[in-house]
């Protein structure tokens, strides 16, 4: 009786050790935690030059006694024709083993983006230990080595700083976009095009390597989100900045929170309204062989700011400032489908939603949509609103005050 | 504690003898065999003295300590005393006479007894009882004056509430006998007296509700009891491990307290309370799991209030059981599972810590447990001194000295304090090691063997019974009715019936119909 349950119970244990899981016990200290990593062309063809910014611990802020004579994170590239040739060959250079799962950041260096990154993420999605929400951005007149190499004020390490401020802007400017591996993969292999936000150096891009240049206020090179990168087919064709960059963001309803600049009477964009509520339904339809885009943006605000007098406690007043804050949506989102249509590039859905809507009508367009979305009929109807005036109705200026 | 069969056969061995043995008619002779049988022990208190009118020899025997003297001297003051020149009264002249006046005179204060068999009269003795022998008579009057030091009733410290009644049992079996019967003024409040341990004849009383306890689970509770041959029974202690059913399970199946509003809560809900001589914990049978979550203060406030309480136990519950556990799996096999910040805070504090994390935890844990070991038995003055060395000396110069990381501190002190508030120590003890266990598993299969572990504990639980009734109930088998009183509970109004399985018959509690309940109890 005893021996058989003995012997059953170390059977059962056997087994256990047959279910596998996540067995590989790591201790932290031996793991070089990747915050992000950057991928740029390599010196030779097919070869991509991966470039790693790995934590250092005993340097960040939070550590107890932590010191400050030495940078935050370290960078280490090697280079191979894989991915994840690249990230096994740098062991050779690191003292510990790199661990992807917490990497937030990707950066994609300019020059590989112009000559196409469709074939990059095979291994973000089939690693068990890189993540698909990691963000992905596009450097901008610079390499993706030299964008992780700058070390950032106030946000201990570079790549998170990174991602918070693009999420910043992202948030409440509306000119990038918070665009993750996956949604890039959906982008990639869906019908339409795609794009990813940029981001550049100001400034002297040897001085932000050092940890003297944090010893300023202000400081000599700075990591900028700038503008939207637009992709036709998997390949980097133009920027798109300012108005038109926010204009797109708006017709992919990926606004969540702007300010914008409308004019009232005779004097332009002086009044501040801030966008807190935006939504955008997009309808595609064939009339005729042409396609024709129905957008319909629904927008809220609130005057935050006017520079000349405007009676906010009259209806009129606001109803007047409802359509200029129309036209000036209109305006932007108008520039920015027109601007994507020189480019033959559909980078807002349209071709996605016109599939999903009427697959059908896509068989027949889908050969030669390119052209065809140039040559698109635009229809943009805004309905825009202003919920509130801030704190007070009236201006303290007085009404003929100049 | 010996094996079973060998203490049976002691029991013969030392009973036999005694059995048939009469007292000698000779008082000289008695007196020199109690000696004897006592071995001339010095507690034993023999005064001898001659009735002046009739020169009868007479003795009074008791044991010094387990009398109270005053009684012995009313006893002995009361039974001799001759009036002879009382109108009417006998004269007394011979050892017969005076013994038939002396029982008459005894008996008629009632508490007095005759005692013809030795066995009988060594019980006395030792019961406390003061026995007087007189020369010629082959028999002794026995009085009861037990008495002597024994604890008052005092506030409870092992299971403190704010609000609640402050008495806690005693060391004497009466005493705590009566707090509860003041407590349920039933005659259906039933008490089965008995003896256990050859040696120690321990006085072990079972208390119920008649009606409401269940017959099965008393029938068993009685048969087990039955079936204990041990020289000593010293503490209750003893008792629940010879009645427990799984001896090897980690999980205490028989509940312990020392306060008579538990008692009483628990007797009206079906329970057996088994009071023991000598010691003021009484156990409580069947006990469930949940019972040692549940303290008595839960249905002193309002119900809401005890129900987070509850709650924020079982939270506790799963906190000293399975926290630095889950903070080593987390550690070293799932760090993509912590977020990014906190995994390079616990990065940068682990810098430099030479230790592998579950090396750090044990280090934590027992350090720990011997400060809380050595705490524990030592006088409260230098108890203190203890934790301040303990935590803050040890806790933070270990940090400083980077043999520990600050995370793992905070782990096993945030362990340390939730095993605190569970209210039974019995199961916190069990959890205490089992924590180990688990850490240990923790160390080697991470998460997954974490889940293994409370897998295996959760089907072990389920199979245990405490006299029967499942342990798991009312969670194991799921019993609708009876949620009401388990994990949360709710309000005194909704509480209508007692929990089933515990007891079976006379479930309702609460009734409309006022009349009908007293039919029923």
């Amino acid at each position: 009786m005893r021996v058989k349950w003995i012997l059953r119970s170390v059977i059962y244990f056997v087994m256990l050790s047959l279910l596998t899981s996540c067995w590989n016990s790591r201790e932290l200290g031996e793991l070089g935690i990747v915050s992000g990593f950057g991928i740029d062309k390599g010196p030779n063809k097919d070869e991509y030059r991966v470039t790693f910014q790995v934590v250092n611990p005993s340097a960040t802020a939070t550590s107890t006694g932590a010191s400050k004579n030495h940078p935050p994170v370290t960078i280490y590239s090697s280079t191979d024709t894989t991915v994840f040739g690249a990230l096994r060959k740098t062991s050779k250079k690191a003292a510990r083993q790199l661990f992807f799962a917490h990497t937030q950041l990707v950066v994609i260096g300019e020059s590989l983006a112009r000559s196409g990154i469709n074939d990059i993420f095979d291994v973000f999605e089939r690693s068990h230990e890189l993540r698909l929400n990691s963000l992905v951005l596009v450097s901008r007149d610079a390499d993706a080595a030299s964008i992780l190499k700058v070390i950032l004020p106030i946000e201990s390490l570079p790549a998170m700083g990174i991602v918070k401020k693009n999420k910043n802007t992202a948030g409440v400017w509306g000119e990038n976009r918070d665009v993750n591996i996956f949604e890039l993969i959906n982008g990639i292999t869906g019908e339409s095009d795609f794009v990813i936000s940029g981001v550049r150096i100001n400034g002297d891009e040897q001085e932000g390597m050092k940890l003297s240049n944090l010893d300023q206020t202000e400081v000599k090179a700075l990591v900028v989100m700038s503008g939207l990168g637009v992709f036709k087919d998997g390949k980097l064709v133009d920027w798109m900045d300012g108005p038109k960059a926010r204009g797109t963001v708006w017709v992919q309803d990926k606004i969540k929170e702007t300010s914008i600049n409308i004019d009232y009477k005779n004097k332009k964009k002086s009044v501040s309204v801030d966008i807190n509520l935006s939504k955008t339904k997009v309808k595609v339809k064939i009339r005729e062989g042409i396609p024709v885009f129905d957008i319909h943006i629904k927008e809220k605000g609130i005057v935050n700011e006017t520079k000349s007098f405007v009676d906010l406690s009259k209806g009129d007043e606001i109803l007047k400032l409802e359509v200029s804050l129309a036209e000036q949506t209109k305006k932007e989102v108008t520039q920015a489908v027109e601007t994507a249509q020189r480019m033959q590039t559909d980078i807002f859905n349209f071709a996605n939603e016109l599939k999903r809507t009427n697959p059908k009508a896509w068989k027949s367009v889908e050969k030669d949509w390119p052209a065809l979305f140039a040559k698109g009929k635009l229809n943009v109807h805004i309905d825009a609103y202003i919920r509130s005036t801030g704190m007070r109705l009236k201006p303290y200026l007085k009404e003929n005050s100049k | 504690m010996m094996p079973k069969n060998k203490e049976s056969g002691n029991t013969k061995e030392t009973q036999s003898p005694e059995k048939q043995i009469l007292i000698s008619t000779n008082l000289a002779e008695n007196l020199k065999e109690i000696s004897n049988q006592f071995g001339n022990s010095t507690d034993i208190v023999i005064r001898k003295f001659t009735i002046i009118c009739t020169r009868v020899q007479v003795a009074a025997v008791y044991i010094d300590g387990l009398v109270d003297k005053i009684k012995v001297d009313d006893f002995v003051s009361h039974a001799m005393s001759f009036n002879t020149h009382t109108e009417g009264q006998q004269e007394v002249t011979s050892g017969k006479d005076a013994f038939e006046y002396i029982k008459e005179k005894a008996l008629s204060i009632g508490e007095e007894t005759m005692i013809k068999d030795w066995k009988e009269l060594c019980g006395g003795l030792l019961s406390g009882q003061t026995l007087i022998l007189i020369e010629g008579l082959g028999e002794a009057i026995s009085g009861s004056t037990s008495g002597g030091e024994v604890r008052t009733v005092s506030e409870a410290t092992t299971q403190v509430s704010i609000r609640g009644s402050k008495e806690s049992f005693t060391e004497s079996i009466d005493t705590n006998i009566s707090l509860i019967r003041r407590r349920i003024k039933s005659p259906n409040l039933w008490v089965e007296t008995m003896k256990i341990g050859v040696v120690t004849q321990t006085n072990v009383s079972i208390m119920y509700i008649n009606g409401i306890a269940s017959e099965k689970a008393l029938q068993k509770l009685k048969t087990q009891l039955k079936e204990i041959h041990v020289d000593a029974i010293l503490e209750s202690g003893y008792i629940e491990q010879l009645i427990e059913e799984n001896k090897f399970s980690p999980f205490p199946t028989v509940f312990n307290t020392e306060r008579p509003d538990s008692v009483a809560a628990n007797l009206l809900e079906g329970r057996i309370a088994i009071i023991v001589d000598g010691t003021p914990f009484v156990l409580i049978a069947p006990a469930t799991f949940i019972m040692f979550f549940q303290a008595v203060e839960d249905y002193y406030q309002r119900f809401d209030i005890s129900s987070l309480i509850r709650l924020l136990r079982f939270l506790c519950l799963v906190i000293s059981l399975f926290g630095p556990a889950i903070f080593i799996s987390a550690l070293n096999f799932h760090q993509e599972m912590i977020p990014t910040p906190l995994l390079i805070n616990l990065a940068s504090q682990r810098e430099g810590v030479p230790f592998p994390a579950f090396v750090e935890a044990i280090i934590m844990e027992v350090t720990f447990e011997i400060i809380r070991e050595a705490g524990i038995r030592l006088p409260s003055q230098i108890g203190q001194t203890v934790s301040i060395i303990g935590g803050l000396v040890l806790g933070q110069a270990a940090v400083q000295a980077g043999i520990v990381s600050p995370a793992m501190v905070i782990v096993v002190s945030i362990t340390g304090i939730s095993s605190f508030a569970t209210p039974a120590f019995n199961m916190a003890l069990s959890i205490r090691y089992l924590r180990f266990a688990i850490v240990f598993i923790a160390a080697f299969m991470g998460l997954y063997g974490i889940s293994i572990v409370a897998f295996i504990l959760i089907a072990h639980m389920c199979s245990l019974r405490s006299l029967g009734v499942p342990y798991m109930s009312p969670l194991g088998p799921f019993i609708p009715d009876s949620q009401k009183d388990a994990v949360y509970r709710s309000p005194l109004q909704s509480m209508r019936t007692r929990p089933r399985l515990v007891s079976q018959k006379n479930n309702v509690r609460m009734d409309s119909d006022e009349g009908k309940r007293g039919d029923k109890q």
